[in-house]
C-alpha cells in the first residue's frame, strides 16, 4: 500500500523546507561561534573548554560548529517514556504524537464553584486523577503551585502527588538540582530502583535557558544530573518573541535553536548518547498588552519550523498544544488550544505541553482538559488518513448494495463502523432529544464529565511500601530545606 | 512650523537621529536647554504617553519614541546644572533573590525611563541586603520589586524585613509588580504600591513619589 506522509498513511504538514531548516541552522551555528553564550557553571564551561569551545571571561563561550555536529552524532533519535508499571508508553520518534498537561499554574478554575482561586494538594491531585482517566492525555505535569504546602518543597510535594495518582509518565518541573535528585528518588521507589528506572525512564525533566543566550546555575545542575542519570532532558527555551527573542519567527528560531544545541552540546559531553528531547517554544509579546501569549499564529508556525528542525537532525521534538490566552473556558480558549493542537499534531511534534493552559500559563481549567482530550480524539482519527486495502475499497460492499440500496443493513457496514471517530462530549442529537437532556452546553457536560470521573475513577494505588519510601524522602527534604533556611 | 514642535513631532515619530541633529541645532541657535526640554522633547513624549494609552502606539514605538528622547537629552545634559534637571524621581529596581525572570522588569524601567524617571536597574537575583545597599548609596523616592514566582515572592516581604532593620523603610517607598503579586499580597507584607502592568507601574510611582 502506498504510504502518503511521514504519519503514515495519514496526514502530515511540514512548514520549512529542507533549504529552509539548512539556513536557520547555518544562522545558529553561527550564533553559537560568534556571540557565544554566557554559562553560569563551571563544571560545564570546563567541559566545553575541554572539548575545544573558546572560552572569555570566565563564562562566556563560544561554540566552534564542530561541537553541533558531534552531538548530534551521539544523540539518540528516539527516546521512550515508559508508565510506572515499566510499560513502553511514549515513543518518541518519527512523527508520533503525545499530549499532556502543563505545570504550575498558579490559579484553579474550579468547576463545580467556577471561582478562580489557589491550587491546594487535593486539586492538584484530583487534576491527576483525571488525567488518568482521559484517554487522549499520554502523560502528566504538576498543573498546579500547590499554596498549602512549604514552597521550597512545592515540586516534591507536585512530583509525591503525581506519581500517585496516575500511573501514566510525567514531565518534571524542578527549582533545582537537589529537587530533582529526590524527584528521582521517589520514581525509582515507584518502579523498583533507580537501575530500573535508568532503563525504563518514568519521566523526563524540563529545563531551560533564560533567554536570550544565558545559561543559569541550577538549569545546567539539572541537565548535568539528567545526562548522568539517564533520566530524559530537553533545554528548551521558553522565549517571549520582541522581548527576549527576535520578533520575526525566523529570528526566534535561530536563537532558540542555537539555545537548545548549546544545551546539546553540553548535555552529549556529559555523557554521549544520553537521552534529550529537542525543542522549545515561544509566545509572542502582545505589544499592546504587555503580555506573553501561547498560540498565536505566529507561534504555531514557529513551532512548525522547531518540529521540522527536530527532523532534521533527527532527533524526538518537544512542544506545546490545548493552550490559550482566555481567561475562562470560552470560544476563545476553545479556537486557540484546538488550532494549536490539531496544527502541533499535523506537525508531528512528539511530546505536546500545556494542553489545559489558561491565560498565559496563569490559569488552569479542568473543562479545557476535558474538551481537548475530545479534540485530542478527533485530531488522532485525521492522523490516521485514509485506508485505501482492498477492503477499505469496498467494492464488493458496493456491488452488493446496488444502486438503491442501503448500506445500513450490509456486512461491510457492521464490520467497519467503529473504526470511525465516536464523540465523548459533543451531542450529535436532534434538537428534541437534546433539550431533553437538560439543554446542556459542551462545557457543561465537560463539567459533567469530569464530577462523574472524580467521583468514580480510582488510579492503580502504589503499594503501601512505596508510599512509606516516598514520604520518607518528603520528611528528609522538609528537614534539608528547612536547615537551609 | 517652530523648532518645537518640530522636535516633538520627531519624538513622536520615534527619529532620534533627527531628534539629535535638531537638538543640536537647536543648542547652537542658543535656546534654552531647559525649554528644549520641556516644549520640545517631553511636550513630544507627553502625546507618546496619551497615544500609548489610546492604544493608537504600541510598544517597540514608545520604545524608539523615548530613544529619541534620551539622545537629545544626552546632548543637554552637560548644559544644566543637575538640580535643574526635570526629573519625576529616581527609582531602584530589580528582581529579587531566586528570580531570573526579567522581561517584565525592563519594560518597567523602559516605560518609567520614558516617563522621566531616573532608574537605577540592579539585575535579576538581588538579594536584600543588595537592595538596601543599593537605597543607601542612591537614595531613591522609591524601589521596584519584581517577581515572577510563588517561591521568590516571600524574598519581598524579606526586602522589606531588611529596610525596617537599617531604618531606612520611613525614607522609601515600595512597589512591587510580576505576575503572581497581587494587591492584597502587598497589602500583606507591607508595601506602598502594586501595579499590573508597566503602564500603571509608572502611574503607580507619580503618585506615591508626588
Ligand atoms: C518568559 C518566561 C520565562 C523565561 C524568562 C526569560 C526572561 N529573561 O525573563 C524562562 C524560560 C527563563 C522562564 C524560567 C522559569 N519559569 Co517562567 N515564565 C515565563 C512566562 C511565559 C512569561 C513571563 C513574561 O515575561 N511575561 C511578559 C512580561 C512583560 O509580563 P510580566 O513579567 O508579568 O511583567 C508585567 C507585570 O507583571 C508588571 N511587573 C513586573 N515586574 C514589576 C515590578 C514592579 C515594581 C511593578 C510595579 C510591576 C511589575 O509589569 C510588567 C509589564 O507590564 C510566564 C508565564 C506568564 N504568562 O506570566 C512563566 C512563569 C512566570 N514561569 C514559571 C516557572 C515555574 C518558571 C521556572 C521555575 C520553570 C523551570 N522550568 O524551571 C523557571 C524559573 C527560572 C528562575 N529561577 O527564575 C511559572 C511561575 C509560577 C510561579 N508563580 O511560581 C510561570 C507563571 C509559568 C507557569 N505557569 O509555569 N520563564
Amino acid at each position: 500500500m502506498g504510504v502518503g506522509s511521514s504519519h503514515g498513511n495519514g496526514l502530515f504538514f511540514r512548514t520549512l523546507t529542507e533549504k529552509q531548516a539548512e539556513e536557520i541552522h547555518l544562522a545558529s551555528c553561527q550564533v553559537l561561534e560568534d556571540t557565544g553564550m554566557v554559562i553560569h557553571h563551571e563544571e560545564a564551561v570546563e567541559l566545553l573548554r575541554q572539548a575545544g569551545a573558546h572560552v572569555e571571561n570566565g563564562n562566556r563561550v563560544y561554540f566552534p560548529s564542530f561541537l553541533v555536529k558531534q552531538a548530534l552524532q551521539s544523540a539518540p533519535s528516539r527516546v521512550t517514556l515508559y508508565n510506572r508499571k515499566g510499560e513502553a508508553a511514549l515513543h518518541l520518534e518519527g512523527a508520533n504524537v503525545y499530549f499532556g498537561t502543563g505545570s504550575d499554574t498558579l490559579n484553579y478554575l474550579d468547576p463545580f464553584t467556577l471561582e478562580r482561586r489557589s491550587w491546594r494538594q487535593e486539586d492538584v491531585a484530583n487534576a491527576i486523577r483525571l488525567c488518568d482517566k482521559l484517554p487522549n492525555i499520554d502523560f502528566v505535569m504538576s498543573m498546579g503551585l500547590l499554596s498549602d504546602v512549604d514552597p521550597r518543597m512545592i515540586n516534591r510535594e507536585q512530583y509525591a502527588i503525581m506519581v500517585q495518582n496516575t500511573e501514566k509518565p510525567q514531565v518534571v518541573i524542578a527549582e533545582d538540582g537537589d529537587t530533582l535528585l529526590d524527584i528521582i528518588e521517589m520514581a525509582a521507589c515507584a518502579v523498583g530502583g533507580k537501575e530500573r528506572l535508568r532503563q525504563k525512564p518514568l519521566f523526563m525533566i524540563y529545563t531551560e535557558p533564560t533567554s536570550p543566550l544565558q545559561h543559569p546555575k541550577e538549569s545546567i545542575e539539572k541537565l548535568l544530573i539528567a545526562a548522568e542519570n539517564g533520566v530524559p532532558a530537553n533545554f528548551a527555551c521558553g522565549g517571549v518573541a520582541g522581548a527576549s527573542v527576535p520578533t520575526t519567527i525566523a529570528g526566534a528560531l535561530v536563537q532558540a535553536n542555537a539555545e537548545a544545541l548549546s544545551g546539546l552540546i553540553i548535555h552529549q559531553l556529559k555523557a554521549p548518547g544520553a537521552p534529550f528531547i529537542y525543542g522549545y517554544g515561544n509566545s509572542p509579546l502582545d505589544m499592546r498588552t504587555m503580555q506573553a501569549v501561547y498560540g498565536t499564529p505566529e507561534a504555531v508556525l514557529f513551532q512548525g519550523g522547531a518540529v521540522d528542525l527536530a527532523h532534521y537532525y533527527q532527533l524526538p521534538s518537544w512542544g506545546y498544544a490545548g493552550c490559550s490566552n482566555s481567561k475562562v473556558c470560552d470560544e476563545q480558549a476553545i479556537a486557540e488550544s484546538t488550532m494549536f493542537t490539531m496544527m502541533g499534531a499535523l506537525q508531528g511534534c512528539n511530546i505536546m505541553h500545556d494542553v489545559f493552559y489558561m491565560e498565559f500559563g496563569i490559569t488552569g481549567s479542568l473543562e479545557l482538559l476535558v474538551i481537548s482530550n475530545e479534540v485530542i480524539g478527533r485530531t488522532r482519527r485525521l492522523l490516521k488518513g485514509i485506508n485505501t486495502d482492498k477492503e477499505s475499497l469496498g467494492v464488493e460492499s458496493i456491488m452488493r448494495v446496488g444502486p438503491g440500496g442501503n448500506f445500513l443493513g450490509d456486512d461491510h457496514t457492521a464490520k467497519h463502523f467503529r473504526d470511525n471517530w465516536f464523540p465523548d462530549l459533543s451531542d450529535f442529537n436532534n434538537y428534541e432529544n437534546w433539550t431533553a437532556n437538560g439543554s446542556k452546553t459542551m462545557i457543561e457536560r465537560a463539567r459533567d464529565q469530569i464530577k462523574q470521573v472524580l467521583e468514580t475513577h480510582q488510579p492503580k494505588p502504589v503499594t503501601e511500601e512505596v508510599k512509606a519510601q516516598i514520604g520518607e524522602i518528603l520528611r528528609k527534604a522538609k528537614e534539608k530545606v528547612g536547615e537551609k533556611a | 512650523m517652530s523648532d518645537f514642535t518640530s522636535l516633538a513631532e520627531l519624538v513622536i515619530n520615534g527619529n532620534y537621529n533627527g531628534a539629535k541633529d535638531l537638538t543640536q541645532k537647536m543648542i547652537d541657535n542658543g535656546n534654552d536647554p531647559l525649554e528644549i526640554i520641556n516644549q520640545g522633547l517631553m511636550a513630544g513624549m507627553n502625546v507618546v504617553g496619551v497615544r500609548f494609552k489610546a492604544g493608537d502606539m504600541y510598544v517597540p514605538e514608545v520604545m524608539m519614541s523615548a530613544k529619541a528622547m534620551s539622545t537629545g537629552i544626552e546632548l543637554l545634559k552637560p548644559l544644566i546644572a543637575d538640580k535643574d534637571m526635570p526629573t519625576a524621581g529616581k527609582v531602584v529596581i530589580g528582581t529579587v533573590k531566586g528570580d531570573l525572570h526579567d522581561i517584565g522588569k525592563k519594560l518597567v524601567v523602559m516605560m518609567m525611563e520614558s516617563a522621566g524617571f531616573e532608574i537605577i536597574d540592579l539585575g535579576v537575583d538581588i538579594d536584600p541586603a543588595a537592595f538596601v545597599k543599593a537605597v543607601k548609596e542612591h537614595s531613591p523616592q522609591a524601589i521596584g520589586l519584581s517577581a515572577l514566582l510563588t517561591t521568590t515572592m516571600l524574598s519581598m516581604k524579606d526586602t522589606i524585613e531588611a529596610l525596617k532593620e537599617e531604618g531606612l523603610r520611613d525614607s522609601v517607598k515600595v512597589v512591587i509588580g510580576g505576575a503572581p503579586i497581587s494587591q492584597s499580597f502587598a497589602d500583606e507584607i507591607g508595601a506602598d504600591g502594586y501595579a499590573a502592568d508597566a503602564a500603571s507601574a509608572t502611574e503607580l510611582c507619580r503618585r506615591i513619589i508626588a
